[in-house]
């Protein structure tokens, strides 16, 4: 279930009289993280919705492997944000196979996540009192349970301490290195500048010159 | 999607809203104190004889009923929208029916539990014939199944809007109005001595209602969740 190329065209997306998108070009290609980057409101959560999608754009397309994408397309798709997307009154083990199910994910490949991000210490308390760093990650598990081709990070970083940070870093890099299709927002440039292989820059929904 | 694979995902879903309820029971235990504080206010209010007590109790029993539906659905979407786990759960490789179904199903259980405490309540301070209650128990599980499907429907759109509640309550007191006359117009005659068998009709009505619900959040639950 590898995907070696996404494509955006000519993308807009409208919410009531609200243009967020304005004819935004984009390709993300295998073995390449893409930043997503710009001001608050220049589109890049709807830009991350779209080719996760959630959303519908209002014109363009989207294309996979140049092909129209299909409601299929989902399962190999996965999103982390800066929310955890997470259930807040189960604990981490509960969640993760929760969701395990959900994407039929290999026993093998649940137990090399907990062991990974050592989701067991995290055990017996609800997800909802545990830190930012340790959300993100039962949130990280969960994102990778699939081994998604499309990995999509909205401002994972975001009041994360040093350690979670290096520990994200990584993670990019490693789904990098497997050949998924990879694509940050980011407000931060220093964690931009280390994974970047590519850069869109969005302003008031139009793509710019990075 | 097969439908053996949908049914599986819309039974995990269930499980996992069974599990945090059984966790937090912040859905049953607070609901089922409300629905009992209704029954008890509402005894104390009208001071009654057993004649009068038959008149009042479908009308409490279903104004608890309806609000008690209410707060429920409103909880178990809340707990979608809190840490955005909806995002997660409409990103999974599964039919959006089965969500619908889901959700729907574990609605029908917590209003379920809650009706265990309501419907002895209400006959215990309504004075109601004890034997009546088995075809009390038929109706307001028809009408408990049909609420809940109406609520989970359009409780996405509590996820959705930022006047959730709002927008939940009106919504859905309108779209609940035919299980809601059905219920009382039924419950009222059990009340009053009738034979279950010549209430078939109201049976009907409902389980038309149910039947109606459930092919419409089939059929809009995708639409309604889509931005």
């Amino acid at each position: 279930m590898s995907l070696n190329k996404v494509e955006g065209r000519q993308l807009v997306k409208r919410f009531g009289r609200t243009r967020a998108l304005a004819g935004v070009n984009v390709e993300l290609r295998a073995g390449e993280v893409t930043i997503i980057e710009g001001t608050n409101g220049s589109g890049k959560s709807t830009l991350l919705s779209l080719l996760s999608l959630i959303a519908k754009p209002s014109s363009g397309h989207l294309r996979f492997d140049n092909r129209k994408v299909r409601a299929s397309d989902r399962s190999r798709i996965s999103v982390l944000s800066h929310e955890p997307m997470l259930y807040a009154d189960l604990d981490a083990s509960q969640n993760i196979d929760f969701f395990a199910k959900l994407v039929a994910a290999k026993k093998e490949r649940r137990d090399s996540l907990y062991e990974r991000f050592r989701i067991q210490e995290l055990d017996g308390r609800p997800v909802r009192s545990l830190s930012r760093g340790q959300k993100q990650r039962v949130a990280l598990s969960r994102a990778l349970l699939s081994m998604p081709a499309l990995l999509l990070l909205d401002e994972p970083s975001t009041g994360l301490d040093e350690a979670s940070v290096e520990l994200l870093r990584d993670v990019i890099l490693e789904e990098k290195e497997r050949g998924a299709v990879v694509a940050v927002v980011t407000h931060s440039d220093s964690f931009a500048s280390e994974i970047a292989d590519q850069r869109v820059r969005l302003h008031r929904g139009k793509r710019v010159e990075a | 999607m097969s439908f053996s694979a949908a049914t599986r995902s819309a039974l995990l879903i269930a499980k996992k809203d069974l599990a945090i309820e059984a966790k937090t029971k912040d859905i049953t235990v607070a609901t089922s104190y409300f629905a009992g504080l209704v029954t008890v206010i509402s005894a104390l209010s009208f001071y009654m004889d057993t004649s009068s007590a038959a008149k009042i109790a479908p009308g409490v029993l279903w104004v608890a009923t309806a609000f008690s539906g209410l707060m429920t659905v409103t909880r178990s979407w809340a707990r979608e929208r809190e840490m955005n786990a909806m995002r997660a759960l409409l990103m999974a490789p599964i039919s959006r029916a089965s969500i619908f179904f889901g959700k729907s199903l574990s609605s029908i259980v917590f209003l379920l539990i809650i009706e265990c405490v309501l419907v002895p309540l209400v006959g215990l301070f309504f004075h109601v014939d004890i034997s009546v209650l088995p075809a009390v128990a038929v109706f307001v599980l028809l009408g408990v199944v049909g609420f809940a499907f109406a609520g989970t429907l359009f409780g996405t759109l509590s996820v959705r809007s930022s006047a959730r509640d709002l927008t939940l309550s009106v919504v859905i007191f309108p779209l609940i109005t035919p299980a809601l006359l059905g219920g009382v117009a039924a419950c009222r005659e059990l009340f009053h001595g009738a034979p279950l068998a010549d209430l078939q009709g109201w049976g009907q009505i409902l389980l038309a209602y149910d039947l109606m619900m459930a092919i419409a959040g089939w059929l809009l639950f995708d639409l309604l969740v889509s931005e």
